[in-house]
């Protein structure tokens, strides 16, 4: 039976594949806007050979990481305050409360009122996606820390600076990390709603212009290309998260 | 006698809750000489663990004050430890470093605070488990280290809040032997809060029989048994002379406490 299982699960996406170029070639659907596997293969072999491919990919993969970086930074050194000192919380708490359930593509006209193009503005949409779900996962995660853990580290002369360094954050971190896995999968959204509303290179923009195009294979190879890119930033930070809370 | 290094006097200890304030402490005064080993026995809710914790610098008197070694406490000071019911070890350090924080943030450098931590994991029998993380760990074994981690400041008073209260009774008699063959070979004084009176007398020189509602102290009981002890002096007709007086005044206290909250 879990052979079985194991079996059909290998099959799932090559069935799929088959299933998809056998329908496409048959005519009963419309080849120009649902081309077959192997034309969007090809789609994707022209675009990695012009090179094209690895500048979208750099553009992209640059505005997500810097924006998750930054956003992530700035969400844990804020989660950590507001978490921590009851006086900071009470000023920005409220303010962030108001700000978060805005949805960040919302965002995407004002931006461009600001900052135009410009890669600035991009960045600001990815980092703004992702602070405030890093923020009240460390904030959530500051103040759920074992109350025990806090009074055995005083008890033992922990001076103030440690224990916010050491106590409290990694007592948090189980919190941390599950609001930076989420945050992984906004920085994508947030990185297509900035390139959708215009740039000059990056895995989206190429998607627009080729539907503009009409290069329907390339569309649906970007894609998958998107798609590929979340699959695997999730994945690296799922086992990186495994090493870092390893004492779970 | 010897000196006192800890005084308690006229300490109480009120807490706000929704239906007002509650007196959880009224006017305890003790003291404990140096190198004296002082139970706390009484029923859940009598303040005993309130009065721990006064005496560890985690909770500020009401009124009254507590003085440990000439100085009035007012947040922890690392010449008090605490073992907690719960171990609380941090859980992303080893056994060694576990015992090492206290070293560390004190200031010794990291091969001080090395021994010291492996003298003490020698001291409790867990050499095998230096590098182990506390999730592996059986609860009494847990319980160890943070009875090392806590003595690895060398406290001058070590505080114990119901330290085996958590464990089985089969380790609680182990933990409890091996408690006594420790406290030899420690310089330290100690105030263990217990529920259970079998382990007040096994433990304790003296012990301090506390009331519920408010919490006070009902009598203060000299325990004049040989030492070495081991659990074996618990079929000892002093051992259960002395037990019998302590069940006779909680019984007829409980009985008082009961007619008093059923006539109010």
């Amino acid at each position: 039976m879990k052979r079985l299982n194991i079996l059909v699960g290998a099959l799932s996406i090559p069935l799929f594949v088959v299933a998809w170029e056998v329908i496409a070639r048959s005519g009963i659907v419309n080849a120009v806007l649902f081309p077959p596997p192997s034309v969007v293969a090809v789609a994707v072999l022209e675009w990695v050979r012009s090179g094209q491919f690895f500048l979208d990919l750099g553009a992209s993969l640059y505005r997500v990481v810097t924006g998750f970086v930054v956003g992530a930074a700035l969400g844990i050194a804020l989660g950590v305050l507001t978490g921590q000192f009851a006086l900071v919380s009470s000023l920005l708490s409220p303010l962030f409360h108001i700000l978060r359930p805005i949805p960040p593509i919302a965002f995407v006209p004002i931006v461009i009122l600001w900052f135009g193009l410009s890669e600035t503005g991009k960045l600001f949409l990815v980092v703004w996606g992702v602070f405030f779900t890093v923020w009240l996962s460390t904030h959530i995660g500051v103040q759920k820390v074992d109350r025990g853990l806090i009074r055995a580290a005083q008890m033992l002369g922990t001076p103030r600076r440690q224990m916010l360094q050491e106590i409290v954050l990694l007592g948090a971190l189980p919190y941390i990390v599950v609001g930076l896995r989420t945050a992984i999968s906004i920085s994508f959204y947030t990185l297509v709603a900035a390139e959708l509303a215009g740039a000059f290179a990056g895995i989206v923009y190429r998607i627009e212009i080729a539907q503009q195009n009409l290069q329907t294979g390339q569309v649906m190879g970007g894609l998958a290309a998107l798609g590929l890119m979340s699959f695997v930033a999730d994945r690296l930070f799922a086992a990186v998260a495994e090493r870092t809370v390893w004492w779970r | 006698m010897a000196r006192t290094i800890i005084s308690v006097a006229d300490l109480s200890i009120v807490f706000d809750t929704p239906q007002g304030q509650v007196i959880a402490v009224d006017r305890v005064t003790f003291s404990v000489a140096h190198g004296e080993f002082v139970c706390i026995v009484g029923p859940s809710g009598c303040g005993k663990s309130t009065v721990l914790n006064t005496i560890a610098g985690l909770e500020t008197p009401y009124s009254g004050a507590v003085i440990v070694d000439g100085k009035p406490m007012q947040r922890p000071r690392p010449d008090v430890g605490m073992v907690f019911q719960q171990p609380h070890l941090f859980p992303w350090k080893s056994v060694r470093k576990n015992i090492a924080h206290g070293p560390r943030m004190l200031g010794k450098s990291r091969s001080e605070a090395r021994a010291i931590a492996d003298g003490l994991i020698e001291m409790i029998g867990l050499n095998r488990f230096a590098d182990a993380y506390p999730h592996t760990l059986s609860g009494g074994m847990q319980q160890r280290v943070a009875i090392a981690r806590a003595l690895a400041n060398q406290p001058r008073v070590l505080l114990m809040d119901e330290p085996f209260g958590a464990l089985d009774a089969q380790t609680r008699s182990v933990m409890q032997d091996s408690l006594l063959e420790l406290r030899d070979r420690i310089d330290a004084t100690v105030v263990f809060v217990t529920h259970d009176i079998d382990e007040a007398i096994l433990l304790a020189d003296r012990v301090l029989i506390m009331s519920a509602g408010p919490g006070r102290i009902l009598r203060d009981l000299g325990v004049d048994l040989p030492r070495p002890r081991s659990n074996a002096i618990m079929l000892d007709p002093a051992y259960l002379a002395l037990k019998k007086d302590c069940l006779d005044l909680i019984r007829s206290e409980g009985r008082r406490a009961f007619d008093q909250s059923s006539a109010g």
